[in-house]
This record gives structure tokens, sequence and C-alpha cells, in this order.
């Protein structure tokens, strides 16, 4: 090893460090270990000022390297990288010790343990620091094409911003037909567009750009590569309904099926056959026959014959540079008996509210009942004390005040009562609560400890609440409806998350990296997260999230190449006796058998490895080592930490 | 980087150097484009920059910010222009602006400042220093505060004495007053507005006392002096200096109250006065904080837990509007308030009140543009002409928006709101090409 010059900077991170670890202690620590040339602490290391002191620094002293001691390296690693790169280093000779997190944060209960942790921390950076050699990056070419998963508003509007940008996309939508769940609402609030309008609206738009490839009834099965160029297999299954299909013979074989089952579309509300189509307006244009619960009779193919059940499932392949996902959200379904979900006759959920609303006229009516007296419950299944979901699903104070008024404005005789944990029309929706009060409704609040009761007495429904607006007074409604405001939850099937390894946050929905630095990109390189995948949003905040995300997608790919770390596994053709452990320990595929001078040995791709170390401990002959993490190396960093 | 003026053209004008506006400043200028930020004050960072730590993560607000602000001021494709103000800007074609760009003098040659702070020693002025929101004062000749991009001394030229002793004191011979007012006409192709918000006097609620009562300051000011660049060594009450132990927050002033002209909700409020009250109680463990609250509306990610856990650390949340606060003779505050719980009016004793003003619209930004109108919508915010499916474009196209200027907003939102915006002036500048 050559005697390296290096520079230690440890940061104050404005309190968030030096509140709890005492960092002149630490400087003072490290400061006369062989290879440190200066340490310096430094109010926040991120700064310009300290930035631009660092390439000083380095330059004048002609450093090898730096070490900066400071938050995680989430935020900052490759803004300490470019600082060396500026000052003419090699950007992997820089080290970080991440001081914040795994020791002030972690332990601020005990100043002195954590200083000395941080102290230790920063001399296994140090250790680690005397092998920080310069390496150069792997230059991969970047696909100019993006798979965006999901045709929802989110989706299609990514879709738009890449094609925009002249980048390929392959739109893929698991469902029959577009318009995720905007297409599921009618009356929004803030314009007089409904759901399905902006839904046309925007798939009129995708329609016409040749560079979008739409895939409904479609789903990814399999993923292989890594950003830049990423192999996506997609199942598509048919619709069974050819191409130019009379709409008169489709309306006959629609009326002739004998099958009917509950409509999800509808939120279960009503029932739909099982050759359909969700609305008159919907796109694509043909309908779809629902395989699973077809019974194969055959009476549709008799009136209509467009219908052709021999067509089969297609395989389709595509590479793309990376996949921006837009998976959307469920709602909340309410468990049995909770607040008289499923037990009583007359309980509903939002969803369900909604689509009631929108598609009469008159009279509202339910099971054969006028509506007069309707009782929202709120919070049902978010923020809560003994549940999983503790979070606030954002938008549906909103979205049930807009439902109410509508009702209110539509049907005669309309008695809105609220119970509600305290309203959260953020913003300028507070003028819908205001709107709200001026018409006539009524709010009745508790607590998360006196939550409304539902009791069905008779034939009568009785929503009963210790208001405490009104000093805990006891106040029941009598309901003719109950509408239970169910929040947003992350999607049940996970299938395409687990394929590609997608984190979830505490609330269960995907991990962005920060919520400020990096709100739209994952911890995997090339995937992008937007719309309700990521957390509750309304429609206006999941069409920024998506095109804060194309943009992203797309700033990847542009160059036309990319650069990958080049901190993968290296295999020692001579140690390597193939046994094969290494390629069944991989689970990115990235190890090859190979023949190299007459003997067959292990070979890493180098473009498709994560550096993930999987493959190195189930190595008998010890050939394989970690670049920037070899066993030299992380023996050095442990003898710094104990 | 200021790059001197050679090119009067660029791809894009960005108006206001905030987070709304650097971030959508990096999106057009890491696409290739060539961007001019402009800002009025004489810092980029907008007010992100001078906050103490963020919500829900409490991660150290500068330590967010000047790295992105750093990225900005080094960035080849970003030329910034602060202490400039915009204005008659007209539409000649789908893709040609024409603005006039009105450049205030600093009376410092900015690439030979070193940020020595000597001229600030030698200056014989003191005045209401605005970037610690009138804490503390700071002289004539100052840079603005210890994170500023540029890092650079301004002179204040209204309240200069012309003395001379700042420019005898500078060791780089940098000041100049013979520096004057540039106005130069520049042509770009696409403009966003980034321009922020306001927030609420809370003076025009006398009954609250603010101004009249020195025990009490507004959030923002309380912001100062948690932030590690805060101008005292620790919390205290202006009064007289005491460090307070029974503090008071008053939510909703000046939103969600029509008698003030402010009927919406600011959105902002309720997370940053939790977070300054979390950050109280890690300051001074003694104290006691109490947040009088309406509603408090945590709805973004993470942000029940975090209410949950100031909740948990011992932050007291009283429902109740606080009608009036009088004072007493030791400088304590009286808060009149009708304890919802309790059912009764009730008065409380704090020696500390902390006002949670609201967001207001930046005023005049129709007025920048000339021969096409930019409409506001009912509160005077940008309007947004396709609010749900494209909520970046405004009433005239090839006007863009981003941030706060289209209404209250959080950082994450602001953020994304930049990203969209910027991706639609970029569709927009390929479109026109």
């Amino acid at each position: 090893m050559k005697k390296k010059k290096i520079g230690v900077y440890i940061c104050h991170c404005g309190g968030n460090i030096s509140d709890y670890v005492d960092v002149e202690k630490v400087r003072r620590a490290v400061e006369d270990e062989d290879i440190v040339f200066l340490a310096k602490t430094t109010m926040f290391a991120c700064s310009d000022s300290n930035q631009r002191e660092m390439v000083e620094d380095i330059k004048t002293n002609d450093l090898d390297g730096v070490v900066v001691a400071s938050c995680s390296p989430k935020l900052h690693l490759l803004t300490f990288r470019n600082v060396s790169l500026r000052a003419d280093l090699n950007k992997y000779t820089y080290v970080h010790a991440n001081i914040r997190e795994q020791a002030s944060w972690a332990h601020s209960d005990n100043k002195i343990g954590a200083t000395e942790k941080a102290i230790h921390l920063v001399k296994a950076a140090i250790a680690k620091s005397r092998y920080a050699d310069a390496l150069e990056t792997n230059k991969v070419k970047a696909i100019k094409s993006v798979a965006v998963i999901g045709a929802g508003v989110a989706g299609m509007k990514a879709a738009i911003s890449l094609s925009d940008k002249e980048c390929d996309v392959i739109l893929i939508e698991k469902e029959s037909f577009v318009g995720g769940r905007v297409a599921q609402w009618d009356s929004l609030s803030t314009t007089t567009e409904t759901g399905k309008e902006i839904v046309s609206r925007l798939y009129n738009d995708l329609i016409k750009r040749e560079n979008i490839t739409i895939l409904t009834n479609s789903e990814v099965v399999e993923n292989k590569g890594s950003v830049g160029n990423i192999s996506l297999k997609i199942k598509k299954v048919p619709r069974y309904i050819g191409g130019s299909c009379h709409p008169e013979d489709l309306k006959r074989a629609i009326e002739v099926c004998p099958v009917e089952v509950p409509d999800e579309f509808n939120f279960r509300l009503t029932a739909r056959k099982a050759i359909y189509k969700n609305y008159p307006s919907e796109y694509p244009q043909t309908p779809v026959i629902d395989i699973k619960n077809c019974t194969r009779c055959g009476a549709c193919e008799k009136v209509c014959p467009a219908i052709n059940f021999s067509e089969k499932d297609e395989i389709l392949e595509f590479s793309v540079g990376s996949v921006l996902m837009a998976t959307g959200f469920d709602s909340y379904t309410p468990t049995y008996g909770e607040f008289g979900y499923a037990t009583s006759d007359n309980v509903i959920t939002l969803p369900q509210f909604k689509r009631l609303i929108d598609t009469q006229h008159d009279k509202l009516v339910y099971k054969g009942k006028e509506i007069k007296n309707i009782a929202y419950i709120y919070c049902v299944g978010s923020r809560q004390t003994d549940g999983e979901n503790t979070y606030c699903s954002r938008n549906c104070c909103t979205s049930t005040i807009h439902a109410a008024l509508t009702a209110k404005n539509k049907f005669s005789d309309i008695n809105n009562y609220h119970f509600n944990r305290g309203l959260r029309t953020y913003g300028k929706q507070e003028i819908l609560y205001a709107d709200s009060l001026r018409s006539g409704d009524i709010y009745l609040q508790s607590y998360e400890d006196g939550l409304p009761t539902v009791t069905v007495e008779g034939k009568k429904t009785i929503v009963k609440i210790n208001d405490i607006l009104s000093n805990g007074r006891e106040i029941e409604v009598e309901a003719d409806l109950v509408v239970l405001v169910t929040g947003m939850v992350p999607r049940a099937d996970n299938t395409i998350g687990s394929l590609f390894k997608i984190p979830k946050g505490r609330d269960k929905f995907y991990n962005e990296v920060h919520m400020k630095l990096r709100p739209v990109e994952t911890v995997i390189d090339g995937i992008t997260i937007a719309g309700t995948c990521q957390g509750p949003k309304n429609i206006a905040e999941s069409v920024n999230s998506a095109l804060s995300a194309a943009t992203k997608s797309y700033s990847i790919l542009s160059k036309g190449e990319l650069e990958t770390d080049p901190l993968v596994a290296t295999i020692d053709p001579e140690k390597c006796t193939w046994c094969g452990a290494c390629e069944a320990a991989c689970p990115f595929d990235s190890i090859l058998k190979v023949e190299k001078d007459g003997k067959t040995i292990a070979e890493i791709n180098n473009t498709v490895c994560k550096g993930c170390g999987m493959c190195a401990p189930v190595c008998e002959p010890d050939a394989i080592n970690l670049i920037a993490c070899s066993s030299a190396e992380i023996m050095s960093m442990i003898d710094a930490l104990v | 980087m200021e790059n001197p003026i050679k090119n009067r053209s660029y791809d894009a004008l960005v108006i206001g150097a905030g987070i709304a506006g650097g971030e959508a400043a990096l999106n057009l200028a890491n696409t290739g484009y060539k961007v001019l930020l402009l800002d009025k004050e004489l810092s980029v960072g907008g007010k992100m920059i001078m906050l103490s730590k963020v919500f829900p993560t409490l991660d150290c607000a500068a330590c967010i910010t000047t790295p992105k602000v750093s990225e900005i001021s080094r960035h080849p494709n970003i030329t910034i222009f602060t202490g400039s103000e915009v204005g008659n800007i007209r539409k000649l074609s789908d893709n040609e602006f024409v603005a006039k760009v009105t450049r205030k003098p600093r009376y410092v040659h900015i690439e030979d400042c070193t940020a020595c702070q000597l001229c600030e020693k030698a200056c014989p002025v003191n005045v209401r220093d605005q970037y610690q929101f009138g804490l503390i004062g700071r002289k004539a000749a100052f840079i603005p505060f210890s994170i500023a991009s540029p890092k650079a001394a301004d002179i204040d030229i209204d309240n200069c004495t012309l003395c001379g002793a700042c420019e005898r004191a500078c060791p780089t011979n940098c000041i100049d007053f013979t520096m004057e007012t540039e106005i130069l006409e520049l042509h770009v192709k696409t403009v966003l507005i980034a321009t922020g918000f306001n927030l609420f006097d809370p003076m025009n609620i006398p009954r609250y006392g603010y101004g009249k009562y020195k025990n009490i300051i507004t959030a923002q000011q309380m912001e100062r002096e948690l932030a590690p660049t805060r101008p005292f060594n620790t919390i205290l009450r202006p009064g007289d200096g005491k460090v307070p132990d029974k503090i008071a927050y008053v939510l909703c002033v000046g939103s969600r109250d029509a008698s003030v002209g402010n009927p919406i909700c600011s959105q902002i409020c309720c997370m940053y006065s939790i977070k300054q009250a979390q950050l109280l109680m890690g300051a001074l463990p003694m104290a006691d904080v109490t947040i009088y609250y309406i509603n408090i509306r945590s709805f973004g990610k993470g942000f029940e837990e975090f209410y949950q856990q100031a909740k948990g650390m011992g932050v007291n949340f009283v429902k109740g509007k606080i009608g009036r606060i009088s004072e007493k003779e030791n400088g304590n505050l009286m808060l009149r308030y009708e304890d919802i719980n309790e059912g009764k009016l009730q008065e409380a004793e704090h020696d500390m009140v902390i006002l949670s003003t609201g967001v207001l619209p930046n005023s005049g930004i129709d007025k920048l543009f000339e021969n096409e109108k930019l409409t506001l919508d009912q509160f005077s915010f940008v309007g947004q002409s396709d609010m749900l499916a494209s909520p970046a474009k405004t009433s005239i196209e090839g006007v863009f928006v981003a941030g706060t200027a289209t209404g209250p907003m959080d950082i994450p939102d602001s953020i994304l709101s930049a990203g969209a915006a910027s991706s639609e002036a970029i569709s927009y500048l390929i479109q026109h090409a």
C-alpha cells in the first residue's frame, strides 16, 4: 500500500450530529492517524462554501482522497464523490462515514457512547480509505425507452411526457381498459370535467403518438438486466373479441350472456356479464371477455362473428432503459362488522357512495329505499390506533365533503351528518368545508378514543357519538345510509412489486429514496415511482409526481449511455474451479459459466452485477472478492471498529 | 457562477430561485437547455434555506438546500441574477418572449468578494436584519447570511451613509459605489413562474398584540432561533431575553379566516408548528409547549406519525381558537380562548407566544406580463388553466408555474410541482423548437 494523504471532514450537520456527538473530540481522535494529513470539523459539509474549501484543500495539499463523516450516504455520497471529481481525483477514492443515522440519531440518549462510536466509525472509514483506489466506471449503452407500468392518470401523463421528449414508451396495463381509478369517478372537485372525460382526453393524446405502445390485458412476468438495458417479458391475455366488431352485434352478445358477476368497476354495487365494457366511452373501445368467469356456453358466439375463443396468450419481449411504476392504489375494505359493514343493510364505502350519486338522478335510492339522512364516518382504515394503517389518507375528507355537497345539490331533502375526527380539507380545499357548513351540513367530532357506533334497532340504523364540539353530549342520528370514508391502501396484489424488488415504506406504499432530495427514485437503479403507488394523493398531485418521475426516468437515459458503479464482484480465474455455488447464490443472474484457457470457470457480468456480495461467502476456494469491499478492506475496517 | 452577460437570449427564464425555481432550473439545465434564473433577493434558496429543520424527517434544512444551491450555482447551463426583477414580459410568438430585467447594483464586485466580513465590522450603520426577520440587527454593508449564495457582500444603499469605511476596510477593493442599475432586454423561449409566497402579517390582527407585546413572535422568527445559524445562543424571548418555559403556539393566524380576507387553509402551519414544538422540547427539556388549534392537518406521508410522536414527547394540544391575547406586567401573556374539550372560556398564561402565520400569494405576478393575460385564481394565486391534468399550465401558453406561486404547499409538493413544470416546459421547448 502506498502512503496516502487524506483529508477528513467531520460535519456538525447543523446540530443534527453535534448536538449528540462531540465532533471536536472525534476530530482530535483521528487527526493523528498515519494517512490523515488534515482533519477539520464543519457546520455543513454539503454547503457550497465547504465544498469549495474541500476542493481547495485537495488541490493545495495534493491530497489523495477525502473522508466525510456526516449523514447517510443516501443523501450526499454522490455530492462528495463529485467534489473529489472537481478536484481532479477519481471519485471512487472518496469514502463516506455515516455518523448521523448510525451514531448521533441512534444514540441520542447516550452522548458519550455516541461520540465513541463516531470515532470508531470514522477510523473505519479511514482504514477503508487506505484501499480506496481509482476505479473506472462501467459504461453501458442506455436504451432510450421506458416501460410505464399502469395506465391510470399517472401512467398516461408520464407516457405523454416521455413521448414528448422523443423517448419510446411501452405503457403496460394489467386491466382490460385504461383509466385506472379516475375512470371510476364522474364528478370531481374544482372542475366540471368528469373523471371519464379526463381519461378520454389523455387517451386521445396517447393514441396519436407513434412512440407509445399501449398494451392492455398485459402484465410483466419476467425481468432481467439492469438500468440502461432491462429485458422484460410481458404476458398479454386475449380479449377474445376480434377487431372489427359491429356495435349492435356486441350489444346482443352482452344481452344473451347468461353469466353475472359482481361488477368491480362499480364497486360491487351492480353486476355485469362475462362479456363486458365498463362504460360506453371506455378505451380501448373493444369489449372483453372475462375468461375466468365465462362458462363457454357459446351464446355470444352465435350472435357476434367477431368473437374468437381460439385467441391465445401472447408473450411479448421488450428491452427498455428504465421502468416507471404507476400501479396505483386500492381502497380500504372495512373488516366484517366494522361500523356495521357487511352486517348492516345500509352501510357502504365512500367509493360506492360516489358511484351511487353519479349514476342516479332525481331520487337517491339504495336497496329500494329512498335516502334522506346520510351519516359519514371518517377515517375508516386510516389513522388507526389498533391497526396497521397509522397514516392519514390525505384526500378522503375533501372527497367526502364534495360527494356530500354533490348529493345535496342533486337530490332533494338530503341531510348530511359528518362523524369526523377533525377535518383535513387542506389548502384551497377548505372552501368546500365552508360551503358544506353554509349549506346546513352537521359536523360531529370525536377523538380516536371515542369513535362513533353503528347499531341496528329494528328497522332503524342509529349512529351515535359523544360529540366533543357540544361538550361531549351524546348525539344520535337515524341514518338511511351510512357511508364509511375509506382511505387508500397499497395494492393488495404485489406481484409486480416483488418482481422488481421494490422496497416499501412504513406505510407499505413504495418507498422513495428521500422525500425531498430524491422523491421519485427507488433504491433500485432505473426504477422510478409515480402517483398513488408511492402514497395517497389527489389527481393533481399524482400528475405532478408522474411528470417528475418521467423527467427523472428520461434523464437517466437521455445521453444514450450511462455509467454504472464499478463496485462489482470479481472472480480470480486461477482459484476458481467451477462448482456452480456462486451462480446458484446470485439473485440477479449475473454469473456465467465460461471456458477460459481450457478451464471451465465462472465469470461475472459487470453490467448486471449489483455488488450485493451473496456470491462471496459461498465460494469455497475463496476466489471471489468485491471491489471496494474486499476481504482485506473489511478486515481492516473491523480492526478499526473494535 | 455569475456569467458576464454576453448572451442575452436563453431557452428558459425561471422567475424565482427558491426550491421550486431551483429544482425546475436544474431539470431544464440537465436536459441541455440554457436557463436564466432570477431572484429579487440577494441569495438563491428562497424561504427554505432560512429554515431550521424540515418536517417530518427533521433533516436540517440547510443540509438539504445548500447542495442543491451549490449544484445550481456551478451548473454551466444556469445563469443566476440575484437582486434582480423582471417585468414587461411580452409574448412575441409561440417560442419567443421578451422580458425587461432590472439588476439592482450591489456596489460590490461579487467575483472579487471573499466574504471576509471586514466591511461589516467597519460599517457604522445598524438596521434591522430582514434575513433574521427583525430579531437582530445588521450593518448596511453586510453578507446576507452565512450560507447565502452568492456568498458576497451587499451595500444596502437606502441605509448607507456613504461614509466609505467599508471601502477602506475591503482587502480586495471590490466595493464600488459607481455601480449602476442595469436594464437588460432578454429573449427567451419559455417562462416558468416560481415566485413563492408571502407570510401573513399578524399586525393585521390587532387583538393578538403582535408588535405591541414584545414576547409574541411569528413562527418564522422562531425558525431562526432554532436554526443552527441562529442569531442568539439559546432560545429566548425578545422582551427581556429570558429563556421561556411555558410556550404557546397559536395556529391559523391569518388562515381559515374570512375576516382578514383569507378563507383557505395554509396547509403547512400545523406541521411546522408541530416540528418547532418538537425542536423546542429538545432544546429546552424543562419547557412546556402548548399548541392551540382548530384542526390538526397532518395529512401527508409520515405526517400523522410525526403528530403522534409530538404528543408522545409531551407537547400539549388544546382544541380552541385563541380569541385575544393580553400582556401582564412581567411580559407574560394571557391567552383567551374557548376550550372545546372543557366547553368553556379559559385564560391561559404563557411566557412566550408564537403565531403560526399563514401563506398568502405574492402579489403583482400578473402585472409582469404585458400583452397576454396571466389569470389569477379567486385567492389571487397564479391560476392553473388545467388544474387536474396539467397543474403547471397557466392561462398563457408557454408560461408555466411551479411551487407555492399556485397556492400553499410544503417542500415535497413544491419539488414535485417543479418537476412537473420543468417537464411541461421541456415538452414545450421540444414542440416549438
